[in-house]
């Protein structure tokens, strides 16, 4: 699912310690490790033959926050693929999509939640047209009712305002 | 014979008109949404999940392993048509399918990856079948500390198997485990990482799990890359395979189905390697290997046989053992312990129905996914057509509403969103997502089976090695993980990934 | 006014068919189980839920919230409207022990609840591996005692039915085995049938295809009568322990401040469903015990939600006192 063999992307080499993939992903995983840790904190360890809640937790997020460092480490002297910029913009209106889902279904249910997230979603891309994805969204969204509510028969809201 | 009465409950079962139904719309709609570019067996399976969620066990999983084939066959035909792999194992399929279709044999490569599957997925059910007692046999004889032993290995040749570093995918396996143990401890009912929130004190739900990590993640990366779909507007050509081709094709399906086949038993993802492995054999066995990557039709033939039989005996770690070998059989637990069904030795004996009941489904499911592929080439290629700025939220309004589905709650889905993210940021850092879910997946089986064998030792480690079964796996896990180490070994495996 | 609703409520619970009854319900009643679809509380509340739904005249839908051993679907309905659309199947855990186990419980089970009626009691089983040595209940708990913390005794997870009754058999016996967590029934049961571990209570359903089968021994029913799914096995009573009796009882409540006239008329198709000779035979088959008339008001359930709750504080808080943090 990550192959980017054709995208051609830059390559740091050894030597010219760069920020590179690796770099960041072994210091957010170790930043994660020291979180998980920093929660397990309070759970007892117990000993190795009778362990406690925290035993497993704690022994993990400690294996993750030394691995990280390590990936980091390497990373820096032996170089690697260049991190990438995130492409932020999809990801706000892919994430805001599904929080917009999640407020609107219980309160105002399907009719509105179906096309008001799909709307915010397509502005993910430039590709967008407002015409095309309002008629779309509306044309999936009674599809949806159909399907879900009347074919398979799920509680889900339909018209939850009236 | 037992075989034969068992078999005789399967179709007796998957024959109902309702199971034949759910089995022929698994297919239809596993190809149709399997064939869309960027989108693969385990994303497809992710988001068809809630699809099932109304329908009986044995109705759902039937529907749920034709959505699988469904998937795998969509991804074979993106792969030869666009060169697109819809997943790991279909990277294969592009080198030498998609080269055939450029020289206008689309048709050849199409029909013989269908072909040779079929018979590949027709020589796996027996195998299932005739194995599948034996297997359940020999997990009588597993306690906590052999299920825990064969985590162990599983975990291990999850990493071993990965397609990248093998130290990445390590410390995925290790998230995932953390991840697996939020939620109430086994056996004090403290609560564990909940960071207070009451929803997650029976922990972290699988499905907002794994359709944020795969289904949401992987749109916001294709958002970010679009690809070139350069659809192929000239006509397929001739969808039959000449009796050339299958005379030159069947050596390399027999070895394929062979070779996958095995290799699916492995509760590691031994599957993934299956193509890889046939590939590789076929070039070397090649009179002439210059011809592989140019359109050579047992570079299709084996692969995608090896692909298939791997893909349908990987059901028996899961339906004997309840070890899911990899991330699409992963969403299978999910899918079983939803419907209340316990995957394990039991599921055999307490619903034989169930058992059987998908055993002949995949032989019913293959065949059909003939029937629909082999006419119906022309319109896959046009939904190929379908913009990718209306199809994402479509794919995105459907996996709320089966994530809100779930448990009828809204938390689920902000979960949902928040482990998207989580699965994009591992993405951009070069992570790969499926160890995680396996990761996850055998965590909680694992701390389990850990802390009650532990109990029942009353603390002693030496029950791992004392028991021989746990013994003879820790040693296989142990000896994988210094093969895999060894940089000799890892350089080959490089190669034969690169080639 | 108040005194009205008042004598409305007298006269509904006399005549049980009071002039609301026309009115009420008008559209669909959500029964909210706590529990996920298949387990032994999601299948009695379908069973009844069926003729109920028949004697209402609309539709009762249910609507599965999982989560803290029921406590988080009980914890949602017990604050929706009490109008009579939203009631739920309690269980002995979510309304009897889990003010023990749960620290942060939302709901007092004997105050924020209107009592509708009990549904059924499923009976408590003793059972133990093939290859255990003992053969009757005297022998077993000989042995049980004997054996101190070599025993292992399984149990499907805190919070369980099958954790709770463990609990109260080991603490009237005195003795203190091995505790064995498991994620469910389902793996506890197969560790017994090879012989991992030693014994452990449960439900008559999760048990009754087993003990049949002869895979695993049964020892006794925690219950005062014998079960007719299981004829020959001895009461608690019977086999010499007088004082374990048990059951995981499953009941329907509706919201606090839910009018009586309401609890009536749901009361009266409770009644009418447990003496619908389908649901009879349905409920026989699980060897679910119906509750006899005395057993099937109001008045009767809230008196056993108030004895369980002290039953459970007892026996829970003492077990579990060093677990807790």
């Amino acid at each position: 699912m990550t192959d980017d063999s054709s995208s051609g992307r830059e390559v740091s080499t050894a030597g010219r310690a760069r920020i590179t993939q690796d770099v960041i992903g072994g210091l957010v995983l170790s930043m994660a490790g020291a979180f998980f840790a920093w929660q397990a904190w309070d759970l007892p360890l117990g000993s190795p033959g009778a362990m406690g809640p925290g035993m497993l937790p704690m022994s993990v997020a400690v294996l993750i926050a030394i691995g990280g460092a390590v990936l980091a480490t390497t990373g820096l002297v032996a170089g690697g693929e260049v991190m990438t910029m995130p492409h932020l913009r999809g990801m706000f209106f892919i994430i805001g999509g599904i929080v917009l889902f999640g407020l609107t279904i219980r309160s105002l249910g399907l009719v509105v939640a179906g096309p008001v997230s799909m709307i915010f979603a397509s502005a993910a891309t430039d590709e967008m047209r407002p015409l095309e994805t309002s008629v779309f969204a509306v044309c999936i969204t009674v599809f949806c009712i159909l399907l879900f509510k009347y074919a398979l028969g799920l509680p889900i809201p339909v018209v939850a305002f009236m | 014979m037992d075989l034969f009465s068992n078999l005789a409950i399967g179709f007796g079962v998957a024959f109902t008109a309702q199971n034949l139904l759910l089995c022929f719309t698994g297919c239809m709609i596993g190809t149709l949404v399997g064939v869309l570019p960027g989108v693969g067996p385990v994303a497809t399976i992710a988001m068809l999940l809630p699809l099932t969620f109304g329908l009986d066990p044995t109705g759902a999983l039937i529907m749920l392993a034709g959505i699988y084939y469904g998937a795998q066959y969509g991804g074979s035909t993106t792969a030869i048509l666009v060169n697109i792999p819809g997943e790991a194992t279909s990277v294969v399929t592009t080198l030498d399918g998609h080269q055939m279709a450029r020289q206008g044999r689309a048709g050849a490569a199409l029909g013989i990856a269908a072909l040779g599957s079929f018979f590949a997925g027709c020589v796996a059910t027996l195998f299932i079948a005739a194995m599948g007692q034996p297997l359940t046999r020999l997990a009588q004889l597993f306690g906590p500390a052999e299920y825990f032993s064969l985590m162990i290995m599983g975990l291990v040749f999850s990493t071993v198997l990965a397609r990248g570093s093998i130290f990445k995918a390590g410390l995925m396996v290790l998230l995932g485990l953390m991840f697996a143990t939020v939620g109430t401890d086994l056996e004090t009912g403290q609560e564990r990482m909940t960071l207070g929130i009451p929803r997650l004190s029976d922990g972290i739900d699988f499905a907002p799990l794994a359709m944020g990590i795969f289904g949401f993640a992987e749109i916001i990366r294709n958002l970010e890359s679009p690809e070139a779909r350069d659809v192929l507007h000239d006509r397929i050509g001739r969808l039959l395979p000449s009796w050339d081709d299958i005379r030159q094709s069947a050596p390399a399906v027999l070895r394929g189905t062979l070779i996958g086949g095995l290799l699916g038993i492995l509760p590691g993802n031994g599957a993934v390697l299956g193509p890889f492995a046939s590939y590789a054999m076929e070039k070397k066995l090649a009179k002439d290997p210059s011809r592989f990557g140019r359109g050579a039709i047992e570079g299709v033939a084996g692969p995608e046989s090896a692909n298939n039989a791997g893909a349908q005996t990987a059901f028996i770690p899961l339906l004997t053992l309840g070890i899911p070998p990899n991330a699409v059989m992963a969403l299978m637990v999910g899918a079983m312990t939803i419907h209340g069904v316990i995957p394990g030795p039991q599921v055999m004996t307490k619903n034989p129905e169930l058992f059987w009941g998908m055993i002949a489904s995949m032989w019913i499911g293959n065949a059909m996914l003939v029937i629909i592929n082999m006419p119906l080439v022309g319109i896959w290629v046009k939904l190929l057509k379908v913009p990718y700025r209306l199809l994402f939220p479509a794919i995105l309004v459907f996996c709320c509403i089966g994530i809100y589905s779930i448990n009828n709650s809204v938390e689920d889905l902000y979960f949902t969103a928040f482990f998207a993210v989580v699965g994009y940021v591992l993405i951009k850092l070069g992570y790969e997502p499926a160890p995680l879910l396996l990761g996850f997946v055998l965590g909680k089986l694992m701390e389990e089976k850990l802390r009650q064998s532990l109990i029942l030792s009353r603390g002693s480690f030496a029950t791992f090695i004392d028991r021989p079964i746990s013994a003879g796996l820790l040693a296989v896990a142990a000896i994988m993980l210094i093969v895999a180490l060894l940089p000799s070994i890892n350089r080959k495996r490089e190669v034969a990934f690169q080639d | 006014m108040k005194k009205t609703s008042m004598l409305a409520a007298a006269v509904a619970v006399s005549i049980a068919v009071p002039a609301f009854a026309q009115t009420y319900p008008t559209k669909p009643i959500t029964m909210v189980v706590p529990f996920a679809a298949g387990g032994p509380t999601d299948i009695i509340a379908r069973i009844v839920a069926e003729p109920m739904s028949r004697t209402l005249g609309r539709q009762i839908v249910i609507e599965n919230v999982a989560g803290a051993g029921g406590t988080t679907g009980i914890t949602r309905a017990s604050v929706a409207a009490p109008d009579g659309y939203t009631i739920m199947m309690g269980h002995m855990g979510t309304h009897g022990a889990a003010p023990a186990l749960y620290l942060k419980l939302k709901y007092d089970p004997a105050r924020d609840f209107a009592p509708v009626g009990l549904a059924a009691e499923t009976p408590i089983i003793i059972v133990a591996s093939k290859t255990h040595p003992a053969n009757d209940l005297k022998e077993f708990i000989a042995w049980a005692r004997a054996e101190g913390d070599k025993a292992n005794h399984a149990h499907a997870g805190v919070g369980s039915v099958s954790h709770s009754t463990g609990i109260l058999l080991d603490s009237i016996l005195g003795t203190r085995p091995t505790l064995i967590p498991y994620t469910g029934t389902g793996p506890a049961l197969n560790d017994m049938m090879s012989g991992q571990v030693d014994y452990m209570t449960d439900q008559i359903v999760n048990l009754v295809s087993q003990i049949n089968a002869g895979t695993i021994k049964a020892f006794a029913i925690a219950t005062r009568v014998r079960s007719a799914a299981l004829p020959g096995l001895p009461t608690t009573r019977e086999a010499g322990l007088d004082n374990y009796e048990v059951s995981a009882w499953n009941a329907i409540f509706a919201p606090k401040g839910t009018p009586p006239e309401i609890v009536a008329v749901l009361n009266d198709a409770l009644v009418k469903a447990l003496d619908d000779p389908d649901a009879r035979k349905r409920l026989d088959e699980l060897g679910a015990v119906v509750p006899d008339a005395t057993g099937r008001t109001p008045a009767a359930l809230q008196k056993l939600v108030e004895s369980e709750v002290a039953r459970w504080k007892t026996v829970l808080t003492q077990a579990t006192a060093t677990a807790k943090p």
